[in-house]
């Protein structure tokens, strides 16, 4: 495995995690959506 | 009076249901297969660019489009692009390959799916442990197949009970809906696969270079093969091709089963980030996971001058003869076998209850059949149209089913619905509409690339498409002439089935009107 493999390995597999903690994290906090929002869309 | 609808019982579950759905064969057979052959590491840079330009913003419009058509009753693709453009009368028959597409896969996926199932029962058994040779590898698939006669079965019978196990399975699947059934299976599949897949991994990865008289055939080399760059093949178009229908094939995108399954979702339930993760599960069983097992331990027990052969040898002789192979070589080898195949028994069928319910959703909620009934006809339909691919495999059916459903219509379905989405109903409706009770603020760059970007490239693969391998594909050039017949049959029979679906969508129609106009006079 050269350099540049274990380059290219990390920065993918980095993305990945880091884009599936991202969401994992925020659906655990459980945001609630808003509902104003939805309102104001109904309104127009 | 209107009956309840169905609707999904927690967030995570949705989110596993759609990334079971995407998490399939592919993710653990096609992508190293495709990695490897098309420059290694530098692959990843055409992938990611697809996933981006692609993936992603077509993973955001099915999920907009399907929950938007859901909180008009409609369920699959004719209702809901006849929501999103209500005075056209032609656009519901457009929707029609939201239902035919996954069908169509449904006629050889399950088949396959079975396969998984008999191997990982083979491996338990230890039938698979005793053959000690490639050539009796490919022997045993080929007899089980009832492909030829080895001596090892006795005809397509073996194949056949497995295939109506697993087809009994999904049915008792599906029957059970949304909440009671997909969800259910899922939440328990999914983290059971992904259990299996970081085992296998665990154990591919630390087999380091078990060979003493090949210290250089080591799993980290093996992880070379896949990952070392070759940046000269980003110069060749179709290694970007090929990256985007990786992307096209591994998120379940344009063949209508998230727009069905967001149609369940309520609507001021999240679809920007649900989207995001159910993709990002997705890439982790992909690239993490499927990355890590096959062209590794490949490497390991063939080295670095035959690896190049077996990545060539296609995704099911990879799974299906080289990794008994080498499990017949590790301790413990039979276990691990039944995890390989058991794991992929679970991607697969995660998968085909997706591709089932945009029938069963279409019969269910166009043609108002209650869903037992509908969950019926459609295995009655489904049983008689998989009977093709396991009886005529040899024939090349399998393949060419393949070509028409998991590349050629998903293809057409993602065009059709990001005009329809982005330019018809309009990228700022749309764009609020993505944004309704979202958890996350998708950046505006992706507006522009959903209005302009991601159309322009789905319509440059179909144009290469059409100018290079249309008449070649339609002719059936190449084909051998004894099974042209074969072939040619089923596509009749597919014919026969579109001009149905069309029929019916017209009947759904008439009858929705009928009703309509029977409660305005009532009223």
């Amino acid at each position: 495995m050269t350099t540049a493999g274990w380059v290219f390995l990390l920065l993918s597999w980095g993305m990945i995690l880091s884009l599936l903690s991202f969401c994992y994290g925020r659906i655990l906090r459980g945001k609630k959506s808003n509902d104003d929002d939805i309102a104001k869309y109904y309104d127009q | 009076m209107e009956k309840a609808r169905q609707r999904w019982g927690t967030r995570v579950g949705v989110i596993l249901a759609v990334a079971g759905s995407a998490v399939g064969l592919g993710n653990f057979l096609r992508f190293p297969v495709q990695a490897a052959k098309n420059g290694g590491g530098a692959f990843m840079i055409p992938y990611l660019v697809a996933l981006v330009l692609i993936g992603i913003p077509l993973v955001w419009v099915e999920w907009t489009a399907g929950r938007f058509g859901g909180g008009y009753g409609h369920t699959s693709a004719p209702g809901i692009f006849q929501s999103m453009w209500k005075r056209n009368r032609v656009v519901k028959y457009l929707g029609i390959f939201g239902i035919f597409g996954p069908f169509l896969i449904y006629m050889y996926y399950v088949y396959i799916e079975s396969w998984c199932l008999a191997y990982a029962y083979y491996s338990l058994t230890g039938q698979l442990a005793s053959i000690t040779s490639s050539g009796g590898f490919i022997d045993f698939l080929s007899g089980y197949q009832g492909v030829t006669d080895a001596g090892v079965f006795s005809g397509t019978l073996p194949g056949f009970v497995f295939f109506l196990i697993t087809f009994v399975l999904n049915m008792s699947v599906t029957y059970f809906g949304i909440k009671g059934g997909i969800e259910k299976l899922c939440n328990i599949a999914l983290p059971l696969l992904f259990f299996f897949g970081i085992v296998l991994a665990v154990r591919v990865i630390t087999l380091f270079a078990p060979d003493p008289l090949h210290p250089d055939w080591s799993s980290i080399n093996g992880l070379g093969f896949l990952w070392n760059p070759d940046f000269s093949a980003l110069k060749s178009a179709k290694v970007w091709l090929a990256a985007a229908g990786q992307i096209f094939f591994t998120l379940s995108v344009g063949m209508g089963v998230i727009l069905t399954y967001s149609s369940y979702l309520r609507k001021k339930d999240d679809v920007a980030l649900s989207g995001l993760a159910a993709a990002s599960t997705n890439e982790f069983a992909e690239v993490i996971i499927g990355g890590s097992l096959v062209i590794p331990a490949a490497f390991i027990f063939f080295g670095p001058q035959e690896i190049v052969t077996v990545a060539e040898s296609g995704a099911f002789n990879l799974g299906f003869v080289t990794m008994p192979q080498i499990f017949n070589q590790i301790p413990v080898g039979a276990l691990f076998g039944f995890i390989w195949f058991f794991m992929l028994f679970l991607a697969g069928i995660t998968s085909s209850i997706s591709i089932a319910q945009p029938s069963v959703a279409f019969l269910e909620d166009e043609l108002k059949i209650k869903r037992q009934s509908a969950v019926k006809i459609f295995g009655v339909a489904a049983f008689l149209l998989c009977q093709p691919a396991i009886w005529f495999l040899h024939r090349g059916v399998l393949a060419d089913l393949d070509f028409w459903g998991a590349n050629f219509i998903i293809v057409l379905g993602a065009t059709i619905e990001i005009v329809l989405l982005a330019w018809i109903f309009g990228i700022d409706k749309a764009w609020q509409e993505l944004h309704l009770g979202a958890e996350l603020k998708v950046p505006r760059i992706f507006r522009f690339i959903i209005k302009y970007i991601t159309p322009t490239c789905l319509l440059a693969i179909l144009v290469w498409w059409f100018a290079t391998d249309w008449w070649k594909t339609i002719t059936m050039q190449g084909v051998d002439s004894v099974n042209i017949p074969y072939i040619l049959g089923t596509r009749l029979l597919l014919l026969a089935f579109l001009v149905a679906l069309a029929i019916l969508v017209r009947v759904a129609w008439r009858r929705r009107k009928t009703i309509e106009a029977l409660e305005e006079d009532e009223l």
